[in-house]
C-alpha cells in the first residue's frame, strides 16, 4: 500500500470525528442530542461529576457575588459585583497576575519543547529504553511534599549540590543565592516547574506518537526526506491535536499551581514569585475572605478562558462543525 | 442570609440531607457509648510524639468514661486542615496549635471560650503574663503550654580563638557588642575561606522582626486595648532591630544575604563548617544541632543580646506559644478541658517540654531541676523564658494579611538592600494601616 | 508534499551505491551516539533527585549536616528507615494509598472511556457542556471547592471514608482522562465502527471490541496519570480522612515536617523512597504498553 493512499485514508477517516455510525434500527428518540445508548455510556461519569464537581463548582462561583468570610460570627449576604470592583483596584493582585502569566507561559513552552525531544528519543528503538522510560518519570513518582524539600536542598547556598557542583566545575565561586536573589528566584522556580511537569507531557506525547503511521515515515525516509522534513510533514500533523490538548491543559495547570513554589519561596523574595493562585489561596485560607477569593478565581478563569479560546480556536471549531 | 444556612443549602442540593452532627467525630462514641474525643497533636520530634502518646494512653487508662484518640497533625498544614474541618462542621475536639493561629479561629466562633471552664488549679499553674498570649476578643481561647525564646548558638572554638568574652544569663551582650564581635569574627578572603560572624535565617522575616523589636523597646504593632484595633508604627525603637540586621548584611558584611531566605535548619551545615560563628535560632534547634553536629564540634548556647534603654533590661522577647484549645463544636467541652488540665500537670509539662526541647509555661515546671540543668544549654533558655511576653502579633485581626502582603515583601526588600528605611516605613505604616483598617467593624 | 508525490516510486527501493551506504551508515552511527547522549542528559536531569533522595535516606545526621554533601553516603546506615517505621505506620498507609489510588484509577478510566467516546461521536449539547466543564473545573481555584465538597461528602456520610476519598479522586482525574481520551478516540477511524455497526453490534459492543483495543497507549497514559495523581495527592487526603488508621502515604509524609520548613530529613527521605517506589514499579510494568503499533496495523487493513 502506498504512502499516499495511507495518508488519504487517514485524512478521510481519522479526522472525520462527529459522524455517528449509521444504526441498523430506525432513528432513535434523542434527549439533548443523545440517544439511549449515548446516555447509557455517559451516565457512569455524569453522576459523580454532577454531585462532586459541578455542585461544588457552582457554589464556588456563587461565592464570588457574596461577602462570605470564614467563621460563624459573620452573616453572609449577596453584594453583587462589589468584589470585582475592589479587585479592579487591587494592584498587588494584578502584579501577581503578571508574574503568573510569565511563569505559566515560560513553564508551558519549555515543558513542551523538552518533553517533545524526550518523547521522540524514547520512541526510538534504543537499548535500555525501558529503563530510560521509567527513570524519565521520576519527577512524577515523587510526592510533591518531597519534591519541594529536595529542590530546596539542591538550591541551598551553602550545602546545596548545585553550588557545590558549579564550584567544582569552576563555573562559579559556589556562593550563588538562588532562591533569595530578587532576579534569580523566578528563573530558579521555573526550572523546578518544568522539571516537575515533564513526565506527564512526555507520556502523553509518547502515546500520541504511536498514532503516527510508520509506513509514512518509511516512505518519506526512502524518498530521501531529512529528519526535520519527516518531522514536519509526517509526525507533526498527526501529533498536533494531542499537542494542542496537552499544552492547553499544561497552561491551565501551571497557571493554577502554587504548591511547589510555596514550599520553595513562599512567594518571596519581595513578592517576586507570588503567583496569583498563591494569592487567591492566601485570601481564602489565611485571611478567610471566601467571597473575594472566589472573585479572583472567576477573573482568572475568564482570562485563561480567553487565552485558551484563541489558542484552541481550531480544535473548538472542529468540535462545532 | 446567615452563612450556615447558605452553606447547608448548597450542600443539600446534591446530597441526602443528613444531620450535620451524625458524622462529626466530636462527641462520637468509641464503640460502647463512651464519648470519644479526638486530640489533634502537632508533636513531631520523636521524643515529643512518644511523650504525647504515652500521656494519652495514661489518660485513657485512668478515665474509662471519656476516651481520647491521638490524631497526628503537622505544623506544615494544620491551618488549612482546621479551617476546612471547622467550616465543614467536623473538627477535632482538642486542638494543638500556636497562639497567632488562634486569632481568626477565635474571632470566627470556632473555638470555645475557656474562661469559665478552666479549673482553678490550671489557672494558677501558668503565670498571668502567659495567659495574655491566648486572651483576646474578651475570652481565653487556648491554654499556652510550651514557649520558646530565641538564643544565640555559637561555635565556641571560634569565639575562644578570637578572645571574646562569653556572655552568661546575668551579663548578656548588648546588640552593639554583638555587632562588634560579629564584625571581628568575619573575614572575606574569597572562596570557601569566607566567614561571617552570624547569619540571619529569615524564612519568616515578619515574626522574627516583630518579636525581637521588643528587645529594643519597640513593638511595630500597637493594639488599642479598648477597641482591639491594631495600628502600625515604625519609630526609632521599632526599627532599631531591623536597622541592625540590615547593617550587618549590607554595611558590615558580617551576615550573608544568602541566608535571608533560609530556614533555621538550612544554615546549620554552614555553621558546622565554621562559615558562620554564631546563629540566632529558636531554642529547640538545639535538638537538631546535637544530632547533626560533627563529633568534635564545640557549640554553646548563649543568651540573646539585649537592647539598651529598653524595658526589662532589653531582655523581653515576643513569643507565640504552643497552645491547647477546645473546638466550640465539641459536645464534651468540660471533659476536653479536664484532659488539657491533665496534659498540663507539672510533671507532664516537664515531659512535654523535654520532648520538644523548649521551655514549658507552668511556673513550677519552669523550676524543674531536669530542665534547669546547664547541660545542652537548657538553663540559658529557661532563664530567658521568664522574660517572654506576648508577641505583638497575637490577637491582632488582619495580621496574616498585613504580614503576607505588606510586611514580608517590604522587609525582604529592605534586608536585601533594594529599598531604604524611609521606603520601608512608608510601606509598613501607610499601606499596613490600610490593611488593618479593613478589619475594623 | 514530497512524501505523497514520491509514493509510487519508492515502493521497491533499489540498493543504493556502496560508497554512499558507508557514509550514510557512519552518519547514522554518529546520530545514534548523539541520541544516547541526549537521552542520558535527560535522564540525569529528571532522575537525579531520586538518587539524591536514596542517598539521603542512608545518611547519618552528621552527614546530612555536612557542607560538602557527597552522592554516596560515607557511612551508610539503616537508622532512618528504622526510625521512619517506628514512628509512622508506613506499611499501613502504603496499603491505604494503594487501595485508594488503584481503585480510583481503574474506575476513572472505566467511566471515562465510554464518556469520551460519546463526547466525540455525538454532536450534542452534552458534549459541549462536557468540554466546558473540563476546562472550568481545571481552572477554578481548588481552595474554593474544597469546603463545599467537604459538606457534600459529609451529607453522603463519606467523610473519613476511603471510599469517599476514592470517589473524589475519580472525579478529580476525570477531566484529564476525558480530555486526553477524546483525542485518542478521534484518531480511531469511523469506518471501522461502521463495519461493526452493520454487523449488528450495539454501541457498547462496538466500543469494547473495536475502539478499545485501538486506544491502548492512550489508556495506559491515562491510567498512569490517574494512579499517580491519586497516589501523590495530599490535600484531599488530609482534610477528608481523620482516623489515623485510614491516612494515606502522602499525608503520613508530612508528619516528618515541623514548623517553618523544618524537616526530619533522614526519616523523611527514607519514607519518601518507599512512597516513590510503587509508582516507579508501576511505570516500569506499564511502559511497554505505551508503544502501540496497533493503530498503524488497523489502518493498513
Amino acid at each position: 500500500m502506498s504512502a499516499g493512499a495511507t495518508l488519504r485514508l487517514r485524512r478521510g477517516t481519522g479526522r472525520g470525528a462527529g459522524t455517528p455510525p449509521p444504526r441498523s434500527t430506525a432513528a432513535r428518540r434523542k434527549v439533548l442530542g443523545l440517544d439511549k445508548d449515548g446516555w447509557f455510556l455517559l451516565l457512569p461519569a455524569l453522576i459523580p461529576v454532577l454531585v462532586l464537581s459541578v455542585g461544588p463548582l457552582l457554589y464556588g462561583i456563587a461565592l464570588a457575588f457574596t461577602d462570605a468570610q470564614s467563621g460563624v460570627t459573620h452573616a453572609t449576604s449577596f453584594n453583587g459585583i462589589a468584589n470585582f470592583k475592589d479587585l479592579r483596584l487591587d494592584s498587588l493582585f494584578w502584579q501577581s497576575f503578571r508574574i503568573g502569566l510569565l511563569w505559566a507561559v515560560c513553564v508551558t513552552v519549555l515543558q513542551f519543547l523538552m518533553s517533545l525531544g524526550l518523547a521522540l528519543l524514547l520512541n526510538q528503538n534504543l537499548r535500555l529504553r525501558w529503563l530510560a522510560r521509567t527513570l524519565a518519570l521520576v519527577p512524577w513518582a515523587m510526592p510533591e511534599v518531597v519534591v519541594g524539600i529536595m529542590w530546596r536542598l539542591v538550591y541551598n547556598p551553602d550545602a546545596g549540590i548545585l553550588n557545590n557542583t558549579l564550584h567544582h566545575l569552576h563555573l562559579t565561586d559556589g556562593t550563588t543565592d538562588w532562591l533569595s536573589s530578587l532576579s534569580l528566584a523566578l528563573p530558579a522556580v521555573i526550572v523546578v516547574g518544568v522539571w516537575a511537569g515533564m513526565p506527564q507531557t512526555t507520556v502523553v506525547l509518547l502515546a500520541g506518537l504511536q498514532n503516527v503511521p510508520l509506513e509514512l515515515h518509511e516512505a518519506a525516509s526512502l524518498d530521501g526526506a531529512g529528519l526535520w522534513r519527516r518531522f514536519t510533514t509526517v509526525t507533526w500533523p498527526t501529533l498536533k491535536p494531542v499537542v494542542l490538548s496537552i499544552t492547553a491543559l499544561n497552561f491551565i495547570w501551571n497557571f493554577n499551581s502554587f504548591g511547589l513554589v510555596y514550599v520553595l519561596t513562599s512567594g518571596g523574595p519581595g513578592g517576586k514569585t507570588e503567583l496569583p493562585m498563591l494569592f487567591a489561596y492566601d485570601e481564602a485560607f489565611r485571611y478567610g475572605q471566601f467571597g473575594y477569593a472566589a472573585a479572583m478565581g472567576l477573573v482568572m478563569v475568564a482570562v485563561i478562558a480567553v487565552l485558551l479560546a484563541v489558542f484552541l480556536r481550531n480544535r473548538l471549531k472542529e468540535d462545532e462543525s | 442570609m446567615r452563612r450556615r444556612t447558605f452553606l447547608t443549602g448548597a450542600a443539600a442540593t446534591a446530597a441526602v440531607a443528613g444531620s450535620g452532627s451524625l458524622l462529626s467525630a466530636c462527641g462520637s462514641s468509641a464503640g460502647s457509648g463512651v464519648p470519644r474525643l479526638d486530640f489533634l497533636s502537632l508533636a513531631w520530634q520523636t521524643e515529643s510524639v512518644k511523650a504525647n502518646k504515652a500521656l494519652v494512653a495514661q489518660w485513657n487508662q485512668r478515665h474509662p468514661e471519656v476516651q481520647v484518640r491521638y490524631v497526628q497533625g503537622s505544623w506544615d498544614d494544620v491551618h488549612d486542615q482546621l479551617l476546612t474541618s471547622f467550616e465543614g462542621g467536623a473538627a477535632p475536639d482538642i486542638i494543638h496549635d500556636e497562639g497567632i493561629d488562634l486569632t481568626d479561629f477565635g474571632f470566627g466562633g470556632y473555638l470555645a471560650d475557656l474562661t469559665d471552664l478552666l479549673p482553678a488549679g490550671l489557672k494558677s499553674r501558668i503565670p498571668q503574663a502567659t495567659w495574655d498570649t491566648a486572651r483576646f476578643n474578651g475570652g481565653v481561647y487556648g491554654v499556652p503550654f510550651l514557649q520558646e525564646p530565641r538564643v544565640l548558638i555559637a561555635n565556641r572554638t571560634l569565639l575562644v580563638k578570637a578572645g571574646v568574652r562569653l556572655p552568661d544569663d546575668t551579663h548578656p551582650w548588648t546588640w552593639q557588642e554583638f555587632e562588634d564581635i560579629c564584625r571581628e569574627l568575619s573575614h572575606h578572603g574569597g572562596g570557601s575561606a569566607e566567614r561571617y560572624g552570624t547569619a540571619w535565617p529569615m524564612s519568616s522575616p515578619v515574626s522574627v522582626t516583630l518579636n525581637l523589636s521588643l528587645t529594643t523597646g519597640g513593638r511595630i504593632l500597637y493594639k488599642d486595648e479598648g477597641s482591639g484595633h491594631t495600628e502600625v508604627r515604625f519609630g526609632t525603637a521599632d526599627s532599631a532591630f531591623a536597622e541592625m540586621v540590615r547593617r550587618q548584611v549590607r554595611t558590615d558584611r558580617s551576615a550573608p544575604s544568602s541566608a535571608l531566605a533560609l530556614g533555621g535548619g538550612d544554615v546549620l551545615p554552614g555553621f558546622f563548617a565554621g562559615r558562620y560563628a554564631m546563629l540566632p535560632l529558636d531554642f529547640s534547634y538545639r535538638q537538631q544541632i546535637q544530632q547533626q553536629a560533627p563529633k568534635n564540634f564545640d557549640w554553646v548556647t548563649l543568651p540573646l543580646p539585649v537592647g539598651t534603654h529598653a524595658p526589662d533590661g532589653g531582655r523581653a522577647q515576643g513569643v507565640s506559644p504552643q497552645t491547647l484549645s477546645v473546638a466550640k463544636s465539641c459536645k464534651h467541652q468540660q471533659a476536653a478541658v479536664e484532659f488539657i488540665d491533665f496534659m498540663t500537670q507539672t510533671p507532664h509539662l516537664v515531659q512535654l517540654a523535654q520532648g520538644d526541647w523548649m521551655p514549658p509555661t507552668g511556673t513550677a515546671a519552669l523550676r524543674d531541676p531536669s530542665l534547669t540543668t546547664t547541660k545542652l544549654g537548657w538553663s540559658t533558655g529557661m532563664a530567658l523564658a521568664s522574660h517572654l511576653t506576648a508577641s505583638p502579633a497575637l490577637g491582632s485581626r488582619g495580621y496574616p494579611e498585613w504580614s503576607d502582603k505588606i510586611a514580608t515583601p517590604a522587609l525582604q526588600q529592605y534586608y536585601s538592600g533594594a529599598i531604604g528605611l524611609d521606603s520601608l516605613r512608608g510601606k509598613l505604616v501607610r499601606d499596613g494601616n490600610r490593611v488593618f483598617e479593613r478589619y475594623r467593624e | 508534499m514530497s512524501a505523497t508525490d514520491a509514493a509510487g516510486v519508492t515502493a521497491a527501493p533499489a540498493p543504493p551505491a556502496s560508497a554512499g551506504a558507508g557514509r550514510r551508515k557512519a552518519r547514522r552511527r554518529a546520530g545514534r551516539a548523539g541520541q544516547y547522549l541526549a537521552l542520558l542528559c535527560y535522564v540525569v536531569f529528571l532522575a537525579f533527585p531520586l538518587l539524591w533522595l536514596v542517598s539521603t535516606a542512608f545518611k547519618s545526621p552528621q552527614e546530612l549536616g555536612s557542607v560538602h554533601p557527597t552522592w554516596l553516603p560515607k557511612h551508610p546506615t539503616l537508622d532512618n528507615f528504622r526510625t521512619a517505621f517506628d514512628e509512622q505506620p508506613l506499611l499501613h498507609a502504603a496499603l491505604n494509598s494503594l487501595m485508594v489510588a488503584g481503585i480510583s484509577a481503574v474506575v476513572s478510566v472505566a467511566i471515562a472511556v465510554p464518556a469520551a467516546y460519546v463526547m466525540v461521536r455525538f454532536r450534542s449539547l452534552v458534549s459541549r457542556a462536557g468540554t466546558g466543564w473540563i476546562l472550568v473545573s481545571q481552572m477554578f481555584p481548588l481552595v474554593l471547592i474544597i469546603i463545599p465538597l467537604f459538606m457534600v461528602l459529609k451529607n453522603l456520610h463519606l467523610v473519613d471514608s476511603r471510599l469517599g476519598l476514592g470517589l473524589v479522586y475519580v472525579v478529580w482525574t476525570l477531566p484529564f482522562a476525558l480530555w486526553m481520551l477524546q483525542g485518542y478516540v478521534k484518531a480511531v477511524p469511523v469506518s471501522l465502527e461502521e463495519a461493526a455497526a452493520i454487523d449488528g453490534c450495539s454501541r457498547a459492543r462496538t466500543l469494547r471490541s473495536v475502539v478499545l483495543p485501538l486506544l491502548t497507549p492512550g489508556l495506559v497514559a491515562t491510567l498512569m496519570f490517574s494512579f499517580v495523581t491519586a497516589w501523590n495527592e495530599f490535600f484531599f487526603g488530609l482534610v477528608l480522612l481523620k482516623s489515623p488508621e485510614k491516612q494515606t502515604m502522602s499525608v503520613i509524609l508530612t508528619h516528618f515536617l515541623g514548623a517553618e520548613g523544618a524537616a526530619d530529613l533522614g526519616p523523611l527521605a527514607a519514607a519518601s523512597v518507599l512512597a516513590t517506589l510503587p509508582s516507579l514499579l508501576f511505570f516500569a510494568l506499564l511502559q511497554r504498553r505505551l508503544v502501540g503499533g496497533m493503530m498503524t496495523g488497523a489502518v493498513k487493513g
